[in-house]
């Protein structure tokens, strides 16, 4: 696969998975093409042993939880909805508040989340992240559970 | 338990976003080379800079004493040690390979700051050191010039000054330094510890 065919098919997911980590249309802009960067210089030492797509997810998540390191620039937590709504027009309040919610979680459950929703694998998403598959899974429920509640103390049942 | 009644996939799937064209990630690729070619240049200047005023004092001011010139290339080299690691910790982070895990890259990050923290405290402990040491030997040909009292005035407002740099202004430097690592650290661990065995 060339870099050009890999950021065509993946740009949208990588993207997804990066606004679920920091509901910022810009900063997950912004740690959407670093993940590429990062691609782009490590395709020639990408081995055929992994799938690409784990590959690239790997890279993307890493650079995520990377941001500690670099700019302590925003604290998803307390970023008000409202502020987030006006960067993300005609999408509809369901579909922001699910990324508020999951943008609310611990670091690691975003992550682990995002790749779920994104119909990853779940043996791929314990390789992503690095933990047994039976962890994965429980784990998957569990977020599954907090956002459904998030939802419903919402009025949304 | 069932499934949750909310179609949460659907959602996600929702949000879309205009893709960038290739050429601007292209662009911020050829500007990622350049900003790591700017350090190597910035590095290699500054080293060049030192080095011209070494030969400078040597062959300008002529000192009849060894220690003169032992001193200027001694602080010089202080100096030299610590743009050289300021920039290769630059170059440490980016070790850290990001295509392992998250547990692992986790780990990873945090090993290397660990090292990081290490590095810094000596490194700046040295420095010091050197420095005080060069300014001393540099002194000292001066110094022989002058009469014995003078000579004790010099050394003794210039001890004065070395002692408040490695009494005061080194444990500044090293508490600032630390906070700021200990800061990350601790954020590692948190993540780390986020995705300990339950």
């Amino acid at each position: 696969m060339t870099f050009e065919e890999i950021y065509k098919s993946y740009w949208q997911k990588v993207f997804r998975i990066c606004m679920g980590y920091a509901n910022d249309y810009d900063l997950a802009n912004d740690l959407a093409q670093e993940a590429f960067i990062i691609v782009w210089q490590q395709l020639p030492k990408f081995r055929k042993e992994a799938a690409i797509g784990t590959w690239i997810y790997r890279i993307a998540t890493n650079n995520c939880l990377r941001q500690v390191e670099r700019h302590n620039r925003f604290s998803s937590a307390a970023l008000p909805l409202n502020l987030a709504e006006e960067k993300q027009p005609n999408l509809e309040p369901q579909i922001q508040m699910l990324y508020q919610f999951i943008s609310e979680l611990p670091e690691t459950e975003r992550i682990i989340i995002s790749l779920e929703l994104e119909n990853v694998k779940q043996s791929e998403i314990a390789s992503i992240v690095g933990l047994t598959e039976a962890n994965t899974r429980v784990r998957i429920h569990r977020i599954k559970e907090k956002l459904t509640q998030k939802f419903k103390a919402h009025g949304n049942a | 338990m069932e499934t949750p009644d909310f179609d949460f996939k659907a959602l996600w799937a929702a949000q879309t976003a205009t893709q960038p064209d290739l050429s601007e990630v292209l662009a911020r690729i050829d500007q990622y080379k350049r900003s790591g070619r700017r350090h190597i240049l910035l590095t290699s200047i500054t080293l060049g800079i030192t080095a011209a005023i070494v030969l400078f004092v040597v062959f300008y001011f002529q000192p009849e004493f060894v220690t003169t010139t032992l001193g200027v290339v001694v602080i010089l080299v202080a100096i030299a040690l610590y743009v050289v690691v300021i920039n290769r910790d630059r170059v440490l982070f980016q070790k850290a390979d990001e295509s392992g895990s998250n547990q692992q890259y986790l780990k990873n990050l945090l090993a290397i700051q660990e090292k990081q923290h290490f590095i810094g405290t000596t490194v700046l402990n040295v420095y010091f050191a050197l420095l005080s040491l060069g300014i001393a030997l540099y002194m000292y040909e001066y110094a022989a010039r002058m009469t014995l009292l003078w000579a004790a005035v010099t050394y003794g407002i210039t001890g004065s000054w070395i002692l408040l740099n490695w009494l005061y202004l080194r444990p500044k430097y090293i508490r600032k330094q630390h906070s700021k690592l200990n800061g990350l650290i601790d954020k590692l661990k948190h993540l780390q510890g986020q995705l300990g065995e339950e």
